[in-house]
């Protein structure tokens, strides 16, 4: 019997044990994630309502893990560059889009697409969640305004890039992901502007920020410069004349309202002291403090088309200029060369490699497709390496305009041109833009003609972006872009990428061999 | 301490560190030893006994309660029924024993512990028997009093001619029994000459004899190949082979001892029916890919549940397990099995027994080899000549001009491969184990050190690991015992940093390389261009620059400089397994067992990357040095309570039991400093001062997941021939939301022993035949953390201002999915287990695996713009196969024969997959548009996608003739020596369209098959493996880059008509897509049998190690590797990793030559 009680004793413990776990089990099985926050405990108080806000904004500097970018890619698409870097194949999606052999699988459109409706989402989310935040009543309207632009911003760049999209106005929740269809045009573009007017009608939203610590932030000035172009692609000459018109104010005189003012020397506007210069409307940001490396190359916050841009192997003597050695991509083509040759804006433009090297100021190694033209708007340099951890070649800071005075200026004159408007500010307008270009205070007059204008367009904004867009919607690209492989009817937009044709209600363009 | 590594150790070194924890064991043991009493001690220790009348069998009861001392007889020796009585009190155990049996005729003996009790003049037993025995003897049987039986003796042998220890011998029909002891000898009084004779030894056939006349009798026991007597381990528990219901394959000690595998998985590949089995990769110390009657789910969730001891062990992490301390491997393949490990189950379940002492004489073994390897096949590649002439003859063909005026000039060139192989890499293992104990101790304790060198750039490819173990159990009392298992590990590893990856690395770089730069540019003109002269390029000791190729660049660089950009860069990691457990009994048949397990590691690695340049795009222009800690803590609680019970002819066993499961507890911090004053690993320190900018800290800590389960067996045979087993889990876990936490588990087996059916034929064609079925629900949560949660994710940072600085912002990740639920995987299962003559033993299986509700984050479309995809369950697959095992065993003369052998047959199918998703994207291969595996309905998961060629053009009139029912030529861009692509859409024109199927990555047949002989002292082993059904991806060329190098295939390529219709031609920008597509051109069969072991061994005979003490020597050479029948081009087809059958320039396997000694004392 003694040892009956012992036993007792064992079985206690063995039960205690036991029950113990077995009593705490449904605490046990409710595991609190620890540093990850919950969309259902988020959007608490003012700080979470602007983290939503800069997530927004981030998608506006979005860079592929591909070092695919809109920037890069129409510059790609253009009849300025080619795609260069280190072979046929390099950042291949470049070279596809650049010969036009890209197909609905491959190609830069997945990234451009996604980039666009991830800002859109989350813009979506914040608007969903605004509401019911806590906080500043002036200041919850001001990013709410904020976010409206933007996401009219993104759905403006999907639009035009594959004219055929869902249009999505808030988060869809999973079991809805796949009843998805595209719109009409019309109706995304109906949206952009309801999005944008309303942004612009908001009192709270300002005009001018504090650039020292806003500067990147968006006023009611980048809103009407955004639905001006918006008016533009649309055709609606009046309207957008009439938005830019707001934004341009006197050709060659400060806006007394948003503070716009072209910089009287062109090259200044790509140093890197000038960011949020009285020219910018609109800024893509770029940061060297965020260590990015090469274990994730979308989550720099550094400007990647630095590096790519800079020529390969570049090895200079003492007084050549102070390039970074890079991948060789984008190469100026001879037709833009010899476009801008003698135009003013032709150093701050272009980089002549060849030059420097036949003048034994250098040597560099020729990239695929080297044409010893650079693209010197935005090559690496020594003096803009970061310093910090990370691989500097991913943590360049140069900004990148999507939207400047000077790109207002034309695209109003375009609108006044086409629109049968008036053509006396057109003419003037252009010519502000032509005469800064001189910086030596004589007026350099150009006529309120369309072909003066797309010169100078080209000119003006060579490297920035724009030349694709703009051939396109002029419809001059399948003869300026015929050699590099363009067809008419199917080129002037990108293909629905192959993923969101899969299992989902989407369907191909008909550009592209589809029914859309 | 401090490892040196560039040089191997020296063996005296390695003696020395391997004694000193021996010598820890010796103290150990020593003192488990010296606790026990001596005899003097135990006669004089004082006694209580106050007994009236008595039987002797009550009176000795007593005393072993009171006073712990234990009294061993033979009822057949003595009669215990007569009554004694006495009256002591605090008297000398002496003066009671001589006071009671004296008088009786009892003579009694003090051994080790224990009194042993014996007729005056009768012979003791000279080895107590196991408790076993003793149970029985207690046991209330018809006990007859001794009537002077007929006493026999006699030795017990091994088929070797060595004593069996402890074989029981039974008179038959009786309790009456001993067992033999250290020199295989037994003693035992019978009834008479009518008696039988039974001999019985686990793993041995059983033996009859009648007595007869005789009195001395010799058994040679034969090893029982039939393997039912054997027990088998099944979770929880275990069960004796021949009542199993479940489809359960094994492997024992005995299978692979003496065999140089390296790591577990290494041991099942080719033992066991039922499992694919792949090495990662041949870098030292890779794991597997195991997949357990294939694959079960389309996630990364397709390991096998590992528990070693009872305890879990994270998937892959069993690295530390040294194969010399491992008992046995159990595989449980059916639903049925795997059904008490519930929702872990469904991708198998392995349970790794380690070696425990046994009561008896101490064993001390050592075990150990040294060898060589060296790579077992080279790719053959052009050489410089050939490669300047088909660069010409594909840049003209692409409308570009000749580049190489000369080729013929150029010679052989630089080759790559021989540069980075190795042929004669050092490989050693010591393994030195003590085993042994009591009735109260046992222990097995064990230290090992294994050490190899890689045969792929040897410098950076290395590993080494050191083991030790200690299993003990404690047993205090009959009713309680309790103990530990505890393995430690220690591993250090050096790797190539790039195995099967296309993107660089000494492998994809020696491929892919052309032959025409040099190696090392000794030529100071050379030396002196701008790329040397201008960048910090990698030299040689000697200080000449490494060779920088212009013509092929990207990640592929030069080896030899590649592999100094990472010199002394290592990973390390501490394990420890290790559980404790307590169990009671405290009615007889009544278990109550609590085991408290964990799994705690420490690791990770240090780098210094220098500042290098090896081309135009991999270059580093900032040193760094990173020092990475890792922690993880997994602790598990399990009670559990058995009862078995035999009523006449059923016996019932039911389990019931309980657990909590924490996993995941993971901790990582790691810093990485910037731009450090030095310029290679050694001198590189975390003490040099940096700026706050240079130095970069990270760290992560992963979420707990948490298990809470209850589980409940019952197992139940009627005369062991109507078997049944039935299981029920339920577990709990944290990865589900409030409505889908738990998820319950059923399974229910059954089995038909028809041999023992009277009806049954008995002879000796079919001796044994069990007939089995089983069907059971097993789950899988083995996925992400909070996802049916909407989880917030930082890093969507965006710049303002002109500060250069940069905010941080936040969004949702993705949708969330509250809805998600348990995967479940059900599977029937059939089988049936025989013995044929005897010799010939077979197993069969058949089963149906369906998976339904498969978890898993399919790419969402982008317009969701999540920056994640959201898990699901979407999904449905099923695995069907049959699987035969088969062992013949024949002894001819001294000449000892064994042929084992299994093979497995699957099919995998995706039967559904939900939510509008109709296909899965798989792996991608460089810029082949589209990847180039795809998952569908109706295929086998990740099945080769992509465009089927036809054969190649041979002239323009072919191109032209290739056109469409509209008349519309096809391919109207294609060029004579273009492949003609199908048209399998009929549409006209050759898009995406047009891919299809075209074969499985998924290995269809595995297979193994093992031969023994043994002749006197000479033993021999031969073991292949094989594989098929598959197809390979030959991914070794980089199809992105138009310079890299060929193999030597290229020479055969289409150069006019009739030249070839399987290569194409060679073009640059390849208009056609011969090569950017993924095609049929790209696969190769999969099938290969492989010669794995051949080993040659030597027993010295006993006679002559006795003399120094040893009671076993054997030396061996072994040959690993030797042969592969393959139709294969690449380095090796068996690969495994992340992306079965996508072979991206792995790394081989070695060949290695090995010659191994063991030792027994």
């Amino acid at each position: 019997m003694k040892n009956m009680k012992k036993y007792i004793q064992y079985l206690a413990v063995s039960l205690v044990v036991g029950s113990t776990i077995t009593a705490c089990t449904k605490s046990f099985l409710t595991v609190t994630p620890v540093g990850t926050n919950l969309e259902a405990n988020y959007y608490q108080n003012q700080a979470q309502a602007f983290a939503g806000l800069v997530s927004v904004y981030d998608v506006v500097g979005w860079q592929g893990g591909g070092f695919v970018t809109k920037e890069n890619a129409m510059d790609a698409a253009s009849d300025d560059h080619v795609a260069g870097g280190g072979s046929a194949t390099d950042i291949s999606d470049l070279q596809m889009i650049s010969n036009y052999t890209l197909t609905p699988a491959a190609g830069p459109q997945a990234e451009l697409w996604k980039a666009g409706y991830s800002g859109v989402f989350r813009a979506n989310v914040l608007l969903g969640k605004l509401p019911n935040v806590p906080m500043d009543a002036a200041l919850k309207a001001r990013y709410i305004a904020e976010t409206k632009g933007l996401r009219a911003y993104f759905y403006f760049d999907l639009v035009r890039l594959f004219k055929n999209i869902p249009l999505i106005t808030s988060p869809l929740p999973a079991d809805q992901i796949y009843d998805i269809e595209q719109v009409a045009p019309a109706v995304i573009y109906t949206q952009i502007e309801k999005d944008l007017t309303e942004a612009i009608a908001e009192p709270s939203l300002p005009n001018t920020v504090a650039i020292a610590t806003d500067g990147g932030r968006w006023t009611k000035g980048t809103m009407h410069a955004l639905l001006g172009k918006v008016y533009l692609y649309e055709q609606k000459w009046t309207q957008a004349a009439a938005e830019f018109n707001q934004v341009n104010g006197t050709p060659g005189v400060a806006n007394p309202t948003y503070g716009y003012k072209l910089l009287p020397n062109f090259g200044d506007l790509f140093k890197l002291a000038n960011k949020y210069n009285s020219e910018s409307i609109l800024e893509v940001a770029h940061s060297s403090q965020s260590n990015g490396n090469w274990g994730c190359i979308a989550c720099t916050e550094g400007n990647v088309l630095n590096i790519i841009t800079g020529p390969r192997s570049y090895t200079p003597t003492a007084s050549a200029p102070d390039y970074i050695s890079g991948y060789g991509f984008l190469p100026i083509t001879a037709d833009l060369f010899n476009a801008i040759h003698f135009d003013p804006r032709n150093k701050p433009t272009v980089a002549n490699l060849d030059s420097l090297k036949a003048k034994g100021l250098c040597t560099y190694d020729p990239s695929y497709q080297n044409t010893g033209f650079f693209l010197e708007k935005y090559m690496g340099r020594v003096s803009t390496r970061s310093t910090g951890s990370g691989n500097f070649e991913l943590n360049f800071p140069q900004n990148l305009y999507e939207i400047r005075l000077a790109d207002t200026y034309l695209m109003e004159a375009e609108a006044l041109i086409r629109g049968s408007g008036d053509l006396v500010r057109a003419a003037a307008l252009m010519t502000a833009v032509h005469s800064r270009a001189y910086n030596d205070n004589v007026s350099h007059p150009l006529p309120a003609t369309l072909a003066a204008l797309k010169l100078e367009r080209r000119l003006e904004l060579a490297g920035e972006g724009h030349r694709w867009f703009d051939l396109v919607r002029w419809g001059d690209a399948p003869t300026a872009l015929a050699s590099k492989g363009f067809i008419a009817g199917k080129h002037e937009i990108l293909p629905v990428p192959l993923n969101d044709l899969t299992s989902t209600k989407l369907k191909q363009s008909k550009e592209w061999g589809g029914t859309l | 301490m401090k490892f040196h590594l560039r040089k191997p150790i020296p063996w005296f070194q390695i003696m020395k560190i391997t004694f000193t924890p021996i010598l820890i064991v010796m103290l150990l043991t020593g003192m488990a030893y010296s606790s026990a009493l001596n005899a003097q001690d135990i006669l004089n220790k004082k006694v209580n006994l106050s007994v009236q009348n008595v039987s002797l069998a009550d009176a000795i009861k007593g005393l072993q309660k009171s006073s712990d001392i234990k009294f061993i007889y033979s009822k057949n020796a003595i009669n215990v029924q007569q009554k004694i009585s006495i009256d002591a009190v605090d008297l000398p155990l002496k003066d009671v024993l001589d006071q009671i049996l004296k008088p009786i005729g009892i003579d009694y003996e003090v051994l080790k512990d224990r009194i042993v009790l014996g007729k005056s003049s009768a012979p003791i037993v000279p080895v107590p028997p196991p408790p076993l025995m003793e149970n029985k003897t207690k046991k209330k049987t018809k006990a007859k009093f001794d009537v002077a039986g007929t006493p026999v003796s006699g030795k017990v042998l091994d088929a070797q001619g060595q004593p069996v220890i402890g074989a029981s011998i039974i008179e038959k029909g009786t309790t009456n029994g001993v067992t033999t002891g250290m020199d295989g000898t037994f003693k035992l009084s019978v009834t008479g000459s009518n008696s039988v004779l039974v001999v019985a030894f686990v793993g041995y056939k059983k033996q009859e004899i009648t007595v007869g006349n005789q009195t001395v009798f010799n058994f040679t026991l034969l090893e029982d190949v039939t393997g039912l007597s054997e027990i088998v381990v099944i979770g929880y528990g275990t069960q004796k082979k021949s009542v199993t219901t479940g489809a359960i394959s094994g492997v024992t000690s005995k299978q692979f001892e003496d065999q140089p595998v390296t790591r577990l998985e290494a041991i099942l590949q080719g033992r066991t029916s039922g499992l694919t089995i792949a090495q990662s990769d041949g870098q030292p110390g890779s794991g597997a890919t195991v997949r357990v009657r294939g694959i079960t789910t389309f996630g990364a969730g397709n390991d096998p549940l590992w528990v070693v001891d009872g305890v879990v062990v994270d998937n892959g992490g069993i690295g530390y397990l040294n194969q010399s301390d491992i008992e046995s491997i159990e595989v449980l393949k059916d639903a049925a099995s795997q059904a008490i490990y519930g929702t872990r189950a469904a991708t198998g379940v392995i349970l790794v027994t380690t070696k425990k002492g046994k009561a008896g004489n101490t064993a001390i073994n050592y075990s150990g080899y040294a060898g060589v390897s060296g790579p077992a096949r080279k790719v053959d590649l052009l050489n410089a000549t050939q490669y300047a002439t088909l660069r010409n003859e594909s840049s003209v063909a692409g409308g570009g001009s000749i580049i190489y005026a000369n080729p013929s000039a150029l010679g052989t060139g630089t080759d790559w491969q021989s540069l980075i192989f190795n042929d004669s890499a050092q490989k050693q293992n010591h393994e030195l184990s003590v085993s042994g104990g009591n009735e109260k101790v046992t222990y097995y304790t064990s230290f090992g050190y294994l050490q190899q060198d890689g045969i792929v750039a040897t410098d950076i490819s290395k590993y080494k690991r050191a083991n030790f173990r200690t299993n003990e159990t404690f047993k205090p009392a009959k009713w309680l015992s309790f103990g530990n298992n505890i393995g430690y590990s220690y591993e250090r590893n050096i790797g190539l940093g790039n195995t099967n990856s296309e993107f660089g690395g000494p492998l994809s770089s020696a491929l892919n390389l052309d032959p025409m730069t040099p190696a090392v540019v000794t030529d100071p003109v050379a030396a002196s261009a701008p790329i040397y002269a201008n960048n910090p390029v990698r030299r040689n000791p000697q200080g000449y620059p490494y060779g920088i190729s212009t013509i092929v660049t990207q990640e592929i660089t030069n080896p030899l400089a590649y592999i100094t950009t990472r010199l002394g860069n290592y990973s390390w990691a501490h394990n420890v397994v290790a559980n404790g457990f307590l169990e009671v009994e405290p009615i007889k048949g009544l278990k109550i067992k609590s085991t408290l397990g964990t799994k705690t590691a420490f690791y990770g690695f240090e780098s210094f990357t220098p500042v290098f340049y090896l081309n135009t795009s991999s270059n580093n222009s900032q040193n760094n040095y990173t020092r990475e800690d890792n922690r993880l803590f997994n602790w598990n609680v399990e009670n559990t309570a058995t009862y078995n019970r035999t009523i006449g002819k059923h016996t019932f066993e039911i389990l019931a039991g309980q657990g909590a499961y924490s996993e995941n507890n993971f901790y990582k911090v790691g810093v990485t400093e910037y731009n450090l004053p030095v310029d290679n690993f050694a001198d590189a320190s975390l003490n040099f001062s940096v700026p706050a900018n240079l130095r970069v800290g990270y760290g992560s800590e992963n979420q707990e997941h948490h298990l809470s389960s209850l589980f409940a067996r019952l197992s139940y045979d009627y005369d062991e021939k109507y078997l049944l087993q039935a299981i029920l889990r339920r577990d709990g876990s944290s990865r589900f939301g409030d409505n889908f936490k738990y998820g319950n588990f059923p399974s229910i087996s059954v089995g038909w022993v028809a041999t023992k059916e009277s009806f049954f034929p008995k002879n000796n064609a079919v001796s044994f035949l069990k007939i089995r079925g089983s069907y059971g629900v097993v789950g899988n949560d083995n996925f992400a953390e909070n996802a049916f949660l909407s989880t917030i994710g930082g890093g969507r940072s965006y710049s303002f201002g002109t500060s250069d600085s940069f905010i941080s912002g936040f969004s949702p990740n993705a949708p969330s999915n509250p809805n998600l639920h348990w995967e479940q995987t059900s599977q029937l299962n059939f089988g049936f287990d025989a013995v044929i003559y005897n010799d010939l033993n077979l197993t069969f299986e058949v089963f149906d695996k369906k998976t339904s509700g498969i978890l898993y984050a399919p790419q969402i479309p982008f317009y969701v713009g999540a920056i994640s995809n959201p898990f699901a369950n979407i999904g449905d697959m099923e695995n069907t196969g049959q699987e035969l095992e088969l062992g013949y065993h024949k002894k001819i003369g001294k000449l000892n024969l064994g042929l084992t052998g299994n093979i497995s047959h699957i099919k995998n199918n995706v039967t559904f997959i939900s939510n509008g998703v109709q296909t899965i994207g798989g792996q991608g291969f460089q810029n082949i548009q589209g990847g180039v595996t795809q998952t569908a309905v109706g295929q086998p998961f990740g099945s080769f996608y992509g465009y089927q060629e036809m054969g190649i053009f041979q002239s323009q009139a072919e191109v032209n003739s290739y056109v469409s029912s509209k008349g519309t030529v096809i391919q109207p861009n294609a060029k004579p020596g273009d492949f003609k692509w199908a048209d399998l859409n009929g549409d006209g024109a050759i898009t995406v369209a047009d891919r299809t199927y075209l074969g499985s990555s998924l290995p269809t047949y595995t297979y193994g098959l093992t031969f023994n002989a043994s002749y006197k002292n000479f033993d021999l082993l031969v073991f292949g493996a094989g594989a098929g059904g598959n197809k390979i991806f030959q991914g070794l060329h980089r199809l992105d880059i138009a310079n890299a190098n060929y193999t030597t295939a290229a020479l055969g390529r289409w150069t006019g008509p009739g030249t070839s219709n399987t290569y194409p031609r060679l073009v640059d920008g390849d208009p056609n897509h011969n090569f950017t597509y993924n095609s049929d051109f790209y696969l190769e069969s999969g099938n290969y049998f492989r010669i794995k072991t051949v080993q040659v061994g030597y027993t010295f005979p006993k006679s002559l190690v006795s003399k120094v003490s040893l009671q076993k020597a054997r030396i061996y050479f072994n040959g690993e590797n030797l042969f592969t029948l393959t139709k294969y081009t690449g380095y090796d087809p068996e690969i495994g990793g992340g992306s079965l059958s996508i072979d991206r320039g792995i790394y081989p396997q070695a060949r290695a030559f090995i010659i191994g000694l063991s030792l027994g004392f």
